[in-house]
């Protein structure tokens, strides 16, 4: 079942990277445990200006910018080696295999969630979404409600910080076909959910109880688009730590082709 | 006007009635439920909306952008105003009327990347196949994935592009990589869940009846894929499915023998996976024709003798008819004038050779052509006109063989086939009388001969089909005159559909980066613009 695992691990970060022919490539790329290593000396010695999850502060953002997808491995090594003179980048004497651990965890922070190590329990996590409602509008294989996005393979889709940030901050980020909507048909029915697409001359939405409605606007007496979603906004309260921390280890895990991590390199 | 809102508010709501067995056997009406429409393959839809006599006006209404697609042959399917196409690992839903996206499913982990030719509707859910033979199952509504089914194996030479195949509770799916080895198969899953049912193998195992028709060598990996959609007769419950050709595709050398079940057309209980009969096109071919067309099921005299027929035009130029119940051969006639390989088919069924015709290494002209007298383009039928409509190809190549080692999985066919410079081809859409197996009519196309379009029958009396040089053309169904084309502005790879919304006839098409939707022309209303 998970016989795929590491080379295609390493075939996805090595994409983002395309090394020159004549540089060394990272020799633990993909790997679990270097990655999770990688982390402890990033939250030591980077996050300070980097920002903990990697979203930039006195330093720059290292998930999601063109710098990280556009340096190879060898230059990203170079640079955490040596620092970038006439920034605040400074050098350090770490050894080079501390190095380029660094160098996989960086690169895992904008990879999908399911190809890289987290931390967490992932049956905790399973109960933590049950207790918590998340089914009621979040679909998962099939159970579950439609006003959230299906999550079956979001591991696969989406980086461990995206998800994130969706739980605890869901208003910054809304889904495509999510935003929330209300329409009134002119025969005076007011029907509430989530608009798929819309224009000035069609809406495509689906109501609160999943129901498809597809309305030429001729046919609405008014519409309500708003850019949020309908995920309460406090679950990033309401959720301690170490169940977030299952809950991100089972939600990283829903992917849609087996993916295996642990293990050495 | 107060009932006309109230009307067309209620038909906003999209159905929640699920898609029965007993739907997809009255389609095509106006939904479209399955790659050919109806289970018979005919193409034939009752819509009459659209007729010679107006067909002049016909209009685009709506044209859905693919922003991935390098080469769309996707035959959407149609359902309560929702349209289902599909690209490469993907799936959209579309507003039927207007085109609008309502969702879409991409799975970016698929291994493989190739064409994909259909979705499939049963119940609430809608299915697809992923390039790396996964089975996907998603609600029709929400695009939320409901299971995933992995039925092959992409290392032992397998890929999947076919349209699944809604029978009874199950869906049945096949396989591409014919060309490269592997071993193909057809395989049913529960629709409810994923789980197997069944799976029938288009090349026999050792020791199994057919196996004798191989070397030992290549039994293992002799292709015989099974990448396009099935028919089925529901009185006889029987599912007919064509087969790809035997690998290496020109070079036989290494497959002695009549190489069952390739280039076929079998049938087979939808219930057991058993094969109750089949049919060999080309036995030992060495020119890839293979037998991936659509057996046609049609009720007709043949030979003066009413039959439960099945028509299939072949690649290797011969238009045959079986009967279905049994297997029987009742006849086959050239439905190209480029055809030399064989003098015709004997009263068995089995080709009467031309010598000299296989690939040679330094090259050797035979006709048709490697991308056959027809092929996988979707041909119909008129019951009204009795008239089989089939696009068809007249080409020679020069087909070359290589006896190398052939290691599977490694893009080996052992040669192939070369259109001469001098010669080039050209597509015609052709109008066949089954009960005589002669042309009635020819409608010659324009354009380089590389497209793949097929075509769709009315009961207005109109055929649309994709021409050689990016149209979609209108001709009468019973002389094959003119009525309307549009210039899509891109090759066709797909064939088209038609159906009904609000009481308005549509033809859609897909072209290589996108589906066009026509309908006859009327004003547009002006709309108050209700989102600020």
């Amino acid at each position: 079942m998970y016989r795929k695992v590491l080379p295609f691990l390493v075939a996805v970060l090595a994409a983002a990277q395309q090394p020159r022919s004549d540089e060394p490539g990272n020799p633990v790329a993909g790997d679990p445990g270097a990655i999770e290593s990688g982390r402890k000396t990033y939250v030591g010695s980077c996050a300070g200006c980097h920002g903990a999850t990697g979203e930039g502060g006195r330093g720059p953002n290292l998930r999601d910018g063109r710098l990280i997808r556009r340096s190879s491995d060898a230059q990203m090594f170079r640079t955490i080696q040596k620092g970038i003179a006439g920034t605040e980048m400074p050098g350090t004497n770490l050894p080079d295999t501390r190095i380029w651990e660094l160098v996989a965890f960086v690169r895992g922070l904008g990879s999908p969630a399911a190809f890289v190590m987290h931390p967490g329990d992932a049956a905790k996590g399973a109960e933590v979404f049950a207790k918590n409602g998340c089914g009621a509008c979040h679909s998962i294989g099939g159970q579950g409600g439609t006003l959230g996005p299906d999550l079956s393979t979001i591991g696969g889709l989406r980086s461990y910080e995206y998800l994130r940030e969706a739980i605890v901050k869901p208003g910054d980020r809304v889904a495509a076909g999510f935003q929330k909507i209300v329409a009134k048909t002119k025969d005076g029915r007011v029907i509430e959910g989530v608009v798929k697409n819309y224009s000035n001359y069609e809406v495509q939405m689906v109501d609160r109880t999943g129901k498809l409605y597809l309305f030429r606007t001729p046919e609405l007496a008014d519409v309500k688009i708003a850019v949020e979603t309908w995920m309460p906004q406090d679950y990033g309260k309401r959720i301690g730590r170490d169940e977030m921390t299952d809950l991100l280890a089972y939600l990283s895990r829903l992917s849609s082709r087996p993916v295996k991590l642990g293990g050495g390199r | 006007m107060f009932s006309f809102l109230f009307t067309v508010a209620l038909s906003a709501q999209v159905t929640e009635k699920p898609v029965t067995f007993e739907d997809i056997k009255r389609s095509p009406n106006a939904d479209w439920l399955t790659y050919a429409g109806d289970y018979q393959g005919t193409r034939h839809s009752p819509l009459a909306r659209i007729t010679p006599a107006n067909a002049g006006n016909l209009a685009p209404k709506w044209t859905f952008h693919m922003e991935t697609s390098r080469k769309l042959e996707t035959v959407p399917i149609v359902y309560g105003g929702v349209m289902y196409v599909t690209n490469s690992n993907e799936i959209h839903a579309l507003d039927a009327r207007s085109g609008r996206r309502i969702w879409t499913y991409r799975d970016d982990q698929s291994e493989v990347s190739r064409v994909n030719r259909g979705a499939a509707i049963l119940g609430n859910r809608v299915f697809f196949v992923t390039g790396d033979c996964y089975l996907v199952a998603l609600d029709r509504r929400t695009g939320a994935l409901l299971w995933q089914k992995k039925y092959a194996d992409t290392k032992k030479g397998y890929f999947a592009t076919v349209a699944p195949f809604v029978v009874k509770d199950r869906v049945i799916v096949g396989v591409g990589g014919g060309d490269t080895g592997n071993r193909g198969f057809i395989a049913a899953m529960s629709a409810s869940t994923g789980e197997e049912l069944w799976r029938l193998y288009t090349i026999p195992g050792r020791g199994e009846p057919g196996a004798e028709t191989w070397t030992d060598r290549l039994i293992d990996w002799g292709g015989a894929a099974t990448w396009l959609s099935g028919t089925y007769d529901p009185d006889l419950n029987l599912i007919y499915w064509t087969t790809g050709n035997p690998w290496p595709d020109f070079y036989g050398g290494d497959r002695k023998g009549t190489n069952l079940y390739a280039c076929a057309v079998i049938a087979v209980d939808p219930d057991t996976g058993k094969m109750k009969w089949y049919f060999q096109f080309t036995p030992h071919d060495t020119h890839d024709w293979d037998g991936q067309g659509w057996p046609v099921l049609i009720d007709t005299a043949v030979n003066g003798k009413a039959r439960k027929a099945l028509l299939h035009a072949n690649r290797n130029g011969f238009f045959y008819v079986l009967d279905r119940v049994t297997g029987e051969y009742l006849r086959a006639t050239p439905f190209v004038d480029k055809l030399d390989w064989a003098k015709g088919i004997d009263s068995k069924g089995v080709p009467v050779l031309v010598p000299g015709k296989d690939p040679t290494p330094t090259g050797n002209k035979a006709c048709p052509s490697v991308r056959g007298a027809s092929n996988w383009m979707s041909p119909s039928y008129n019951p009204a006109t009795g008239l089989f409509y089939v696009v068809t190809l007249e080409q020679c190549d020069v087909y070359v063989s290589s006896a190398k080692e052939p290691v599977p999985m490694q893009n080996f066919a052992g040669g192939g086939g070369e259109q001469i410079p001098t010669e080039p081809g050209k597509f015609y859409l052709r109008a066949l009388d089954p009960k005589t197996g002669k042309r009635v009519w020819d409608y010659p196309m324009t354009g380089p001969a590389t497209m793949w379009a097929g075509t769709v029958s009315t009961a207005g009396g109109v055929v649309f089909f994709g021409d050689d040089d990016n149209h979609l053309v209108a001709v009468d169904a019973k002389t094959g005159r003119h009525l309307w084309h549009y210039n899509m502005g891109q090759p066709v790879f797909a064939s088209p559909v038609t159906y009904e919304v609000d009481g308005k006839q549509y033809v859609t098409i897909a072209s290589q980066t996108d589906v066009f939707t026509f309908g006859l022309h009327e004003a547009m209303q002006s709309v108050p613009v209700v989102i600020h």
